[in-house]
């Protein structure tokens, strides 16, 4: 659905100069940051050295999305006090993954990829599996992300859909062809702090406004449902993103392409800090949705209620805001998402599976031409919103992988921490808990997708160790060894 | 059971509190590691 022009909130020409005046400068900062990447690891890992200011802001910024921004009043709307609870739950994620990011650092000192893990840790068959896992997602989070940023500039600028997209996704592909992760990183920053202080500053104007007793007392008279602690919809929906959000970071490139990338001793403290720090963005963000009774908005579309109520407590100012904050927060995660996603093509399809002995400077353009091809993929499925079964809102596109992601939790920690995990019990596990999962998704609703989806799989690669562990020398991760030109083979049998 | 008024408005006003001091502790660390050359 096109919001036309003439109901949007905020004039085309303010939307227009708002969206160049961005765009030049994500591009002019990722030229800037990457003119002297002269490396495939240059370009996909930013020299390995990124200190604890940078790494806290991209971690942050990159899990601060335009999912955040908008899907957490969606989910306000929909699920009440719970879904934003919920959805802040996703910090859990990062913080879990802070001693894992120490680990990989220790075991994995030249790794470049997720891939490189699990084909060494568990050998070629799970490697595959995992592979699958990942892009798939990978490709439904660039998706749901390209559709916020259609969304967000047709909801307050009334241009439409297709050609907002289009100029989103075309801004980040340059910059991060342009600048590799040292751009997306350097960008990621700048973009943090314009995300925090946008949306504190719309949530501390509509307190001002519109008041909690006046939120309270309109719910409790339209939507009581959304203030019941004892929502049974919504509580599964806060498990189930725990789990979602603790599989998106464990097995993602994305994450893993930073615990490479982060200085020695700089993992652990920067993943943590991003946790905490992120914690309560999705309140923030999300709470403002329940305002909507209160202010007498009619959401035509759930997704959105977070840019009509800004552009109804604050007029033009809030919906300038809202749309700088959400670009910002599209840009930071697009980006990243680019980066760390043709690095797992080029590394592990590329690199892996097409050209065994490819040279650093043939990764290192194989990697431009990823992003370039990557982000015409993506063009194509978001340009096809709500015309596919699957790709509908931005909620249900973003749901539709927690089956995915979930299932490679209990793989990726066990790879990390038990030498005796079973790889055919890793790959299985992966297996059965995407198909049930997503047999649950359909069945029983977006909600507990990624819950089946991690108890399934924990099942079966317990079962699997149990019955037939296997014993791994962690040295044999180390052998993740680029500049020596030879490609390790699986390993584990 | 339904959350009360006062419950809602503060948890809302503590997350948007620490949300606020965020950016100046980013900024706070980022001139830390510039100073010290530590930025990449």
């Amino acid at each position: 659905m096109n919001v036309p022009a003439d109901s949007a909130i905020l004039p085309p020409g303010i939307a227009w100069a708002l969206l160049a005046a961005f765009s030049v400068l994500w591009v002019a900062l990722g030229w800037y940051l990457g003119r002297n990447n002269k490396t495939a690891e240059d370009h996909m890992l930013a020299g390995r050295n990124v200190g604890l200011a940078l790494a806290t802001a991209t971690a942050m910024a990159t899990w601060v999305t335009a999912n955040t921004t908008m899907t957490a009043p969606q989910l306000a709307l929909q699920l009440g006090v719970w879904g934003m609870f919920g959805y802040s739950l996703g910090a859990l994620g990062l913080i879990l993954f802070a001693p894992l990011a120490r680990r990989i650092r220790e075991l994995m000192p030249h790794g470049f990829t997720s891939g490189d893990f699990i084909r060494l840790r568990f050998g070629k068959f799970t490697w595959r599996v995992f592979l699958v896992v990942s892009l798939i997602y990978a490709f439904g989070w660039l998706v749901s992300l390209a559709m916020a940023g259609g969304v967000l500039i047709n909801a307050l600028a009334g241009i439409d859909y297709r050609v907002g997209m289009t100029v989103i996704l075309t801004v980040c592909v340059l910059y991060t062809l342009l600048g590799g992760l040292r751009a997306v990183i350097g960008t990621d920053f700048v973009q943090t702090i314009i995300i925090i202080l946008g949306v504190t500053f719309i949530a501390w104007l509509t307190i001002d406004k519109v008041g909690f007793e006046a939120i309270h007392f309109n719910l409790m008279e339209e939507r009581p449902e959304l203030l019941n602690l004892l929502f049974p919809a919504a509580i599964m929906f806060l498990f189930n993103n725990l789990l979602f959000g603790v599989g998106e970071i464990f097995h993602s490139n994305v994450w893993w392409s930073r615990a490479f990338a982060f200085g020695r001793n700089v993992g652990f403290r920067a993943y943590l800090l991003a946790g905490l720090l992120w914690l309560p963005i999705p309140i923030v963000a999300g709470f403002v949705a329940l305002a909507t009774p209160a202010l007498g908005i009619n959401v035509p579309i759930a997704d959105m209620v977070g840019p009509l109520v800004a552009a109804e407590v604050l007029g033009l100012t809030g919906a300038i805001v809202v749309f700088i904050v959400v670009f910002a927060a599209l840009a930071s995660s697009l980006d990243s998402l680019l980066a760390a996603t043709s690095d797992l093509v080029t590394r592990d399809i590329y690199r892996g599976h097409l050209r065994p002995r490819a040279s650093e400077q043939e990764q290192f353009h194989a990697t431009k031409i990823m992003v370039v091809l990557l982000g015409l993929l993506t063009w194509v499925a978001a340009s096809y919103r709500g015309e596919i079964p699957v790709v509908g809102s931005l909620a249900a596109v973003l749901y539709f992988t927690g089956a995915f992601v979930a299932s490679a939790i209990w793989p990726v920690v066990a790879g990390l921490y038990w030498r005796r995990a079973n790889p055919m019990g890793a790959a299985l596990g992966m297996i059965a808990g995407t198909g049930l999962g997503l047999v649950s998704y359909f069945a029983i609703g977006f909600y507990v997708a990624a819950l089946v989806g991690a108890a399934v799989s924990l099942a079966v690669l317990l079962v699997f160790t149990w019955l037939a562990p296997r014993e791994f020398d962690w040295r044999r991760l180390a052998e993740a060894e680029p500049r020596n030109g030879a490609m390790a083979n699986g390993g584990a049998p | 059971m339904m959350i009360s008024a006062g419950a809602l408005g503060t948890i809302v006003v503590i997350a948007t509190g620490v949300a606020t001091l965020a950016p100046i502790l980013l900024i706070a660390l980022f001139v830390h590691d510039w100073k010290r050359g530590r930025l990449w």
